[in-house]
């Protein structure tokens, strides 16, 4: 890519620049990232919330963890259960309410896949 | 005696005015029949006309599926949401059971973040994943409604029934003997047409009507209207005129 096309890719609110170069870093982080916005109160094992999100449970889990130690979610040990749900820390949970909603427009998605893509090279 | 008005035209006489505050209620029926449309208008009736907030549990659907199938009956539920009168939380049938035994679990936390005194479960069948042994079953499902109880809530719990026309087999029946009222949802075969009918089987701690009606879903919800007339057997799935049926019985012989 040359210049003018990375200038172009990166023409974004600097909040979800960031936002997409520290949390979203994969694309099953970008499903689990919509799920818990769409579903904000959901609470649930890894198992269970891969079956929701129609992913396999070992890659879901590993994603889950990662985004736990990126203060996107929370983990609780719950019995023998490990349940995650999403962080109650309002600056995350604004940002993911305005990923979602940027999410919505097709050039935001071209950019995000972008910069998701080179990240993960 | 206080009542949980249902908003489900003609149900709530049915109930001698609605269901017994804190009580848990299965409503079961095949699929289709229209049990979680029950569960939602139970919901929106006490946000909108009682003032009392709700709490939609969900093993299954989504909310967005709720946001949408309360719309085509003119309910608001993301404005319910928005306002903090309502919270749908998708979760497991394991997962809210370990909230419940815990202090402070997330379930808890909703109910008394919006007050909530209403609930509905959607759907209790699939408790039965957790335990095929019908003894441990029986002990899972009654200490989720004794958790329910203990926050104050009047419980609509969903359960499905896998017949469309008459009886289910190999169903656990231990559960309508836990819950304080039950509602059986039935196709009927009639006339060359599928009707719908509601019969209150059990309501524990109240007199209730016992007639088999005929209900119906509309744009506006269920609405329960007068009982079968000079049918029988309706929870068959395939009643016959009573005079049909003493010729049969009485005739023919």
């Amino acid at each position: 890519m040359n210049d003018v096309t990375r200038r172009l890719m990166t023409d974004m609110d600097p909040d979800l620049l960031t936002f997409l170069h520290s949390k979203v870093t994969s694309f099953v982080k970008w499903d689990l990232i919509r799920f818990f916005h769409e579903n904000p109160h959901t609470a649930d094992t890894a198992e269970n919330i891969a079956r929701y999100a129609g992913r396999n449970v070992e890659m879901t889990e590993a994603e889950l963890v990662e985004l736990t130690e990126l203060g996107v979610l929370v983990k609780n040990q719950l019995g023998s259960m490990v349940v995650y749900s999403l962080s109650n820390d309002p600056g995350i949970r604004d940002l993911i309410r305005r990923f979602a909603e940027a999410s919505d427009d097709r050039e935001f998605r071209r950019k995000a896949i972008y910069h998701i893509i080179r990240g993960m090279r | 005696m206080d009542r949980v008005t249902t908003g489900i035209a003609g149900l709530d006489d049915m109930l001698q005015g609605g269901f017994v505050p804190n009580t848990a209620i299965l409503v079961e029926g095949a699929p289709g029949t229209g049990k979680t449309t029950f569960g939602m208008q139970f919901i929106h009736h006490g946000i909108a006309q009682c003032d009392e907030p709700g709490i939609i549990l969900t093993f299954e659907q989504f909310p967005r599926q709720y946001y949408r199938d309360a719309a085509n009956f003119g309910w608001d539920f993301r404005r319910w949401e928005a306002e903090g009168k309502l919270r749908i939380m998708m979760t497991s049938p394991e997962v809210s059971q370990a909230f419940f035994q815990e202090a402070g679990g997330q379930i808890e936390q909703l109910t008394r973040e919006v007050g909530a005194r209403r609930i509905l479960v959607d759907s209790i069948s699939h408790f039965e994943r957790l335990a095929a042994d019908p003894v441990h079953l029986r002990q899972l499902v009654y200490s989720f409604i004794n958790g329910l109880k203990r926050e104050g809530l009047t419980a609509v719990l969903t359960r499905e029934n896998v017949a469309l026309l008459g009886e289910a087999e190999g169903q656990d029946e231990s559960v309508p003997f836990i819950v304080d009222t039950y509602i059986l949802l039935r196709y009927v075969e009639m006339d060359s047409a599928i009707r719908k009918a509601l019969l209150v089987l059990k309501m524990r701690g109240s007199y209730h009507d016992k007639d088999i009606r005929r209900f119906t879903v509309t744009s506006k919800g269920i609405e329960v209207h007068s009982k079968f007339e000079g049918q029988e057997g309706i929870l068959s799935g395939s009643p016959r005129r009573m005079a049909e049926s003493f010729i049969e019985a009485f005739v023919r012989r």
